[in-house]
């Protein structure tokens, strides 16, 4: 499901370059749950980023789907990030538009019939504990809640890779729990997913494949 | 899918404020002006081809011929090109309608000595003659008839009147071209500020996964709607001046043009003005596409 080959990624700022992955090889199959773990600024929201082509590598190749997405084009990638749901460390909440209409969007942009949308939104902010949030605008949402909302777009389309980047970043033990339990249900449910997190204890506690980052390079790979 | 697009087509007006009402308003008065000329000029057209129609080229005679002989001159004066009909008028039929046009100063044409008036032939030129060269060459031929003392009328000053027309409509195309200028720059203007306005939100409708399309055609549509807006609103300000002025104007238009009413614009006119309302506006949106992501 995504296979790297000898990934670099290396970003220019202004005359600096700041390696953020080195030499980066790794496989993930089909249905498998994946913690990528390591300290901030190891390099793991860069690694999700090359997934979804945010951004494409320095050097090496990333294959999603079977797809090599250095070759991909523009249109394509538009299809390859519909198939893969996305919470993002910054939620990336559009402003103006209430949580309803944030989950909502992912699937009106799909051509989705109005009836069912209000059906899947529901269900999706159920499932992260937001239904009482629905009309809220992404200002009035505490980080946690943003993240939740987030997690519900990610997860409204039922996407068979979910890459989770941080969710349970600034959330109490209780709510992280919930997270936690959502993303297993998800991963249950035939869902790949990829949880990056630099709780090294929530990777233990998962008990699940885990790497760790640590200064771009990959440096273990168990589980 | 439309709905959507519409919907998001509205938010993206509503965020452009009040350079969007300007570019709203600048396209209401391009087309407004562009319209109020096509009006007068549409109404300016029917009164010269009224007018056209009612040419009639007069070939004064020198004597009075004999009714056969009159029959063979309109015979011959028929074959000639360009005409399409003539009709004989003696002297005395030229008296009696002298004496009608008179009416109770008739009295006055009984005190003459002899009948003054001329014989003449009264010529309709073909459609294809109804012009000011195929009239003055129709003119000329029928100078040449030996018979022939003057011939009168060519219909020039319809064709002034038709100059005046034409005139018109290149004016009212002018300033049309100049505000419609106008008005593109402010929609291109009010679309470049929604752009600007929803580049965060444009970041992320791609992260996850919006199209292109779906991008960039609300921005279409938005400048459409200005667009199909500004023409709406100027049609409406026509028809209410129109209904306003049309019956303070119409003695003086029947007097003068000999038109029995000032005439809306046709629909073909209308439909004109829409769509180029919709296209000023689209073309304005479609120009400011966002750009790609590398
Ligand atoms: N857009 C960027 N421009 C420049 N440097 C960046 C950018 N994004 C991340 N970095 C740098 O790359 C390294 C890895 O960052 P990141 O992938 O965000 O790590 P993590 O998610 O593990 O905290 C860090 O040194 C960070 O400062
Ligand atoms: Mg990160």
């Amino acid at each position: 499901m995504i296979e790297l080959h000898r990934v670099s990624k290396v970003y220019s700022v202004g005359p600096v370059k700041v390696p953020a992955l080195s030499d980066v090889s790794l496989r993930v199959n089909k249905g498998e749950f994946v913690v990528l773990t390591g300290a901030s600024g190891a390099g793991k929201t860069t690694l999700l980023r090359l997934l979804y082509r945010d951004d494409l590598p320095s050097d090496g190749d990333v294959e999603v789907f079977g797809h090599d997405l250095g070759a991909l084009k523009h249109r394509d990638v538009a299809a390859l990030r519909r198939s893969i749901g996305v919470v993002f460390q910054d939620a990336k909440l559009l402003p103006v538009r209430t949580v309803y209409e944030n989950v909502a969007f992912v699937l009106r942009v799909l051509g989705t019939p109005k009836r069912e949308i209000t059906q899947r939104v529901f269900d999706a902010l159920r499932v992260v504990g937001l239904s009482s949030r629905a009309q809220a605008y992404p200002a009035q949402l505490s980080q946690g809640e943003a993240q939740r909302a987030s997690l519900a777009r990610a997860i409204v389309r039922k996407p068979p890779l979910l890459l989770a980047d941080e969710p349970t970043g600034n959330l109490d033990e209780a709510m992280e729990d919930e997270i936690l339990g959502t993303l297993r249900d998800i991963w249950a449910g035939g869902t790949t997913v990829v949880l990056a997190t630099h709780q090294t204890y929530l990777a233990q506690a998962l008990r699940r494949r885990t790497l760790t980052l640590q200064s771009g390079r990959l440096v273990k790979d168990e589980g | 899918m439309l709905g959507f697009l519409i919907g998001e087509a509205l938010r993206d007006l509503r965020r452009a404020g009040r350079v969007a009402v300007s570019a709203i308003v600048l396209i209401t008065l391009s087309l407004a002006a562009l319209g109020g000329f096509w009006l007068l000029s549409a109404n300016l057209e029917r009164a010269v081809a009224r007018w056209r129609e009612r040419v009639r080229i007069i070939v004064y005679l020198k004597r009075e011929p004999a009714p056969a002989e009159a029959k063979a001159l309109v015979e011959q004066v028929q074959a000639v090109p360009g005409v399409a009909g003539v009709l004989y008028i003696g002297k005395a039929e030229a008296l009696a309608s002298l004496r009608q046009l008179l009416g109770k100063d008739a009295s006055v044409v009984a005190q003459l000595p002899a009948n003054p008036l001329p014989a003449s032939l009264e010529v309709t030129p073909a459609a294809a003659a109804a012009t000011p060269e195929g009239a003055r060459a129709l003119v000329e031929r029928l100078s040449t008839l030996p018979e022939a003392d003057e011939v009168a009328g060519s219909g020039d000053w319809v064709e002034r009147l038709s100059q005046w027309q034409r005139l018109l409509t290149t004016i009212g195309l002018g300033i049309g071209i100049v505000l419609a200028a106008a008005a593109f720059l402010t929609v291109t203007t009010a679309t470049t500020l929604i752009l600007h306005a929803r580049r965060e939100e444009t970041e992320i409708m791609r992260l996850v996964g919006a199209t292109e399309a779906t991008i960039w055609l609300p921005l279409l549509l938005q400048g459409t709607m200005q667009g199909l807006i500004g023409a709406v609103l100027a049609l409406a300000a026509l028809v209410a001046t129109h209904s306003l002025v049309a019956p303070r104007l119409e003695p003086l238009v029947s007097i003068t043009l000999g038109l029995p009413d000032l005439a809306f614009l046709p629909p073909v006119n209308v439909l004109a003005l829409v769509l180029t309302g919709a296209l000023l506006g689209g073309m304005g949106g479609w120009l400011v596409r966002p750009g790609r992501e590398p």
